[in-house]
């Protein structure tokens, strides 16, 4: 199994969501995070005053899947979450042990 | 000299002291209270009316009017008498000689008259500098003459604002009188009029009670026998000191003690002894009465509006009864606790919860200034919530909106919202309340938008109806919307205030869609979103909205991520139309357009609107209701060179000047000037021009120095001026000159630093100048002299102020393109020198 986490804009979670939901892939978690990669933010001015945005808005989805639907996934995700420009986020793949279904306390294979 | 018989004079003087000697006969044996002076007061009663009725009255109607001590008929023997001669109209010969027939008798024998003489009208408006004469007339009584006239003089003189006036300088008074004792009613030789627990303070016990609530006196600290009694003490002692003294003598010194002891009839063997039963007895007495007073200054409820008294449990109507009956003071009732900053009482509640349903919404708010106290009753401010979550409890907020009833306890079934949609929509309120006045660091930003907006309490309008269609399960913020808009019509709404609220309730979604879930990044859907909102004040309140709104979904909903997301996107969108709007132009398709030529007046040809909007940024429509845009166009017909046409209107305290003129250097800084050169403090403003030249500049400002409001031409001054200095025949610098620096010595170092920016990437066609600084007389006319100066012109010009920090923002050219980076660099360095005072 698989742990892939990725970073995304967040607008584009929807798109996201819907590409895996095309693998029947249902089960994440999304979380609002801030951060940045090579893309340092910028700082807006309003009415004379900087702000500093150097932390931007993302959304990190993180699903779990197994290895044979991997590489599948991270295709769907990469290409619902490209827009081609700066920003556009991260994917990042983990091996997984072990997972447990805590209601039954059973192991998944 | 008298003019009456002196046969006369001789009568009143045997009857005046047939009646004197009656009362120190009572007062000798000691039983000068009460009853002796109300006796005494009746027979200078008797003797006034027999003067009345010699002198013959006079033409039209007159009132002899006792006031003060001598209208409670508590007549000692050498007090003055107190006397208002009232005439129904002016004061003629004839009324003249009634005075004199009246009168002179009266001073002949030596009598103090205290009189006033006055004709009705002068009670029309309520006299604040004489609160003494104020409280004298609570105690008006006819003694000879017209009881109509005392009638129409007590109608004129009892309303509740007259009486919240009087009780306030009577708290005030009271204050200062006890100053004067050092607070204690403990005094070795007291004054049994002025002295704490004395005369004065039991008069005032009264009062106090009369104009608030006349049983107050039966639920005291003292038992009502006590302090009636204390006062036929208090009586007593005071005729002896006069008949002692034979003059107007109060204080009881130590020598008129033993006397008074004597009198009195205390027991003791030792004149000390009896004169320490009299002032113990004397001091038992203070005290009830100073204790009395205390009780009644906690409790009584001060007058707060017409049958409303703030107690320290709230606001509660005075009179219940006559409260059932005029549901349109309960609003009143309300607005009345905000401003004390508290609620009103539950029983003031109980009394509206039982009589709400006999009522229409309409009945809340019959007249054209209910429905403008209620829109003010919406300012967002701490105890809002409280108080609509009170009118919503007691079945006011939906009786006044139906519309509102229709969502009450209403659940929506989802994962997402916590409380009943009624509930949910006053959280909203709530929260921007809170909003209002958090110290949170990280909410100054959003803060200082909802500080900037010019009226908060349309946003409160929009959000106590933005769910109402809720009550359907399906689409909601169009059936909202429908329902909202009929609320609006019933409450006269102005227009232009109407479509603001109508606006936000249909797109109360749009802002958090647009901020996450769209990629805001993309300036196409900045402009997008800019466009739908045309201007910066509705921005301001849809941020706002969205913001109170998710808040009141649950606690957790707003996250800081989401914040960040709205406040990035109200920036962008911000920047987009205070700065790229230059670049877009009217359409012949755009919104509003349509209507603005099917609704114009006979004498406006399609062609001639058509010919005005050109070039003139597509926001302009958004800006100006049609009406103003109308103006516009009838002031840019037939315009010549060196011609200025000018409209001048009032609206509440805010002015607005539109002028309309051809291009030409310092155009802008020069009218600035005039503003300036008058005084006026510009608010907001918004200069425009177009391709051929025209320019049409509208200033909302005020007149803080009252300058139109106490000149009769004043108008015409300014309007003169301005032609004279547009068309080169005055100049506006020496005018300003002595005014500046007056100002500039008195506001010392400005406390907000001046920020000037110049940036060229906004906007395709202009260097746009944005200016942040301390709000000052003749600050728009220095800048734009500036810039004037530095060959530029002025072509847009956006001006807005919030609390001491003027906001411009400037759209320029030089030689019709955009400045260098050298002619930027010279002209925010002179920018920035001029506004730190350093030219």
């Amino acid at each position: 199994m698989k742990l892939i986490k990725s970073i995304v804009r967040p607008n584009k979670v929807d798109e996201v969501k819907d590409a895996l939901a095309r693998l029947n892939i249902s089960g994440m978690t999304v979380t609002e995070v801030r951060g940045h990669g090579k893309q340092k933010g910028h700082t807006a001015i309003y009415r004379g005053k900087e702000y500093n945005v150097s932390l931007l808005p993302k959304m990190e989805v993180e699903i779990v899947v197994n290895d044979s639907l991997a590489d599948e996934a991270i295709k769907a995700i990469v290409e619902a979450a490209r827009t081609g420009e700066i920003g556009d986020g991260r994917v990042f793949v983990f091996p997984v042990l072990e997972s447990y279904r805590i209601r039954t306390g059973e192991k998944d294979a | 000299m008298s003019t009456t018989q002196p046969g006369a004079g001789a009568a009143i003087r045997v009857a005046l002291d047939a009646a004197r000697d009656e009362l120190r006969g009572d007062v000798a044996r000691g039983a000068g209270g009460r009853a002796a002076l109300q006796q005494h007061a009746d027979r200078v009663d008797g003797l006034l009316r027999s003067l009345y009725a010699e002198a013959g009255g006079a033409e039209r109607p007159v009132a002899v009017i006792a006031l003060g001590g001598y209208g409670r008929r508590h007549l000692c023997l050498h007090s003055d008498i107190d006397l208002l001669l009232l005439f129904e109209g002016r004061i003629g010969p004839a009324e003249e000689r009634f005075l004199r027939a009246f009168l002179h008798p009266l001073w002949d024998v030596g009598v103090v008259v205290g009189h006033q003489v006055r004709e009705l009208d002068e009670f029309a408006d309520l006299e604040r500098d004489n609160p003494e004469f104020l409280l004298a007339l609570l105690d008006a009584r006819l003694v000879a003459g017209s009881r109509l006239l005392v009638d129409r003089l007590g109608a004129m003189f009892h309303t509740p604002a007259t009486h919240a006036y009087i009780l306030q300088s009577l708290l005030a008074l009271i204050e200062e009188r006890h100053a004067r004792f050092n607070a204690t009613l403990y005094q070795l030789e007291p004054d049994v009029k002025e002295a704490p627990g004395a005369l004065r303070d039991l008069m005032a016990t009264r009062t106090i009670a009369a104009l608030t609530d006349t049983l107050l006196l039966q639920r005291g600290p003292a038992d009502p026998g006590r302090f009636e009694e204390a006062e036929d003490f208090l009586l007593r002692v005071r005729s002896i000191l006069h008949l002692e003294a034979e003059r107007n003598q109060n204080v009881l010194s130590h020598e008129l003690q033993e006397r008074t002891a004597d009198v009195l009839g205390y027991p003791g063997d030792e004149p000390r002894q009896r004169v320490e039963r009299l002032m113990s007895d004397y001091f038992r007495h203070a005290r009830t009465v100073s204790r009395t007073l205390e009780w009644m200054r906690r409790t009584a409820p001060t007058p707060v509006g017409p049958n409303l008294g703030l107690t320290r449990d709230g606001v509660r109507f005075l009179d219940p009864v006559q409260a059932a009956r005029s549901p349109a003071s309960w609003l009143a009732a309300f607005q009345a606790a905000l401003d004390a900053g508290t609620g009103i009482t539950d029983e003031a509640l109980s009394c509206i919860q039982q009589h709400v349903s006999h009522y229409r919404a309409e009945d809340f708010t019959p007249e054209p200034r209910d429905r403008a106290a209620f829109l003010k009753l919406l300012k967002p401010r701490p105890g809002l919530y409280a108080a609509l979550s009170q009118m919503h409890d007691c079945g006011l907020l939906g009786r006044l909106f139906p519309e509102f009833d229709a969502v009450s306890w209403r659940v929506v079934r989802d994962f997402y919202h916590k409380y009943t949609v009624d509930e949910h929509t006053l959280l909203t309120i709530r929260n921007l309340e809170r909003l209002m006045s958090t110290q949170a660091q990280y909410r100054e930003r959003f803060k200082m938008v909802a500080a900037s907006l010019p009226s908060p309490e349309l946003l409160v309008l929009a959000l106590l109806l933005h769910d109402v269609g809720k009550w359907r399960d399906d689409e909601h913020a169009l059936e909202s919307v429908r329902m909202a808009a009929e609320a609006l019509e019933r409450l006269q709404v102005a227009a232009d205030a109407r479509d603001t609220v109508l606006f936000l309730i249909r797109n109360h979604l749009q802002m958090s869609l647009v901020a996450f879930r769209r990629d805001t990044e993309d300036p196409e859907i900045v402009k997008e979103f800019a466009r739908l909102l045309g201007t910066e004040d509705r921005l301001k309140m849809l941020c706002l909205m969205t913001l109170a709104d998710i808040e009141a979904v649950s606690p957790e909903t707003l996250t800081p991520w989401k914040e960040e997301l709205i406040w990035r996107l109200y920036v962008d969108t911000y920047n987009h139309l205070t700065q790229r709007y230059g670049d877009e132009l009217i359409e012949r398709n755009q919104a509003g357009l349509g209507e603005l030529l099917s609704w114009r007046p006979h004498d406006i040809p399609e062609a001639e609107i058509m010919r005005f909007l050109e070039g003139l940024p597509r926001r302009y429509l958004q800006l100006f209701p049609r009406e103003a845009i109308y103006r516009h166009v009838r002031l840019a017909r037939d315009i010549g060179a060196d011609e200025v046409h000018v409209s001048l209107e009032q609206n509440d305290t805010v002015w607005s000047l539109s002028v309309v003129t051809l291009d030409k250097p310092f155009l802008f800084s020069n009218i600035c000037g005039v503003l300036s050169s008058f005084g006026m403090n510009i608010l907001r403003g918004q200069a425009l021009t177009n391709p051929n030249g025209l320019v049409l500049d509208v200033f909302q400002f005020t007149d803080d120095e009252r300058f139109l409001a106490l000149n009769v031409d004043a108008h015409v001054q300014v309007l003169q001026l301005l032609r004279d200095v547009v068309s080169g025949h005055a100049d506006v610098t020496a005018l300003l000159r002595g005014r500046e620096q007056g100002v500039l010595h008195a506001r010392g170092a400005p406390r907000v630093a001046p920020v000037v920016r110049a940036d060229n990437e906004a906007s395709e066609r202009y260097t746009i100048v944005d200016i942040v600084a301390a709000n000052a007389l003749g600050l728009l006319y220095r800048i734009s002299g500036v810039i004037s100066r530095h060959g530029c012109s002025v072509e847009l010009v956006l001006i807005s102020t919030e609390g001491e920090r003027a906001i411009d923002v400037f759209h320029i050219t030089r030689a019709g393109i955009k400045l260098t980076e050298a002619e930027q660099r010279a002209l925010t360095s002179d920018l920035q020198s001029t506004l730190e005072g350093k030219v």
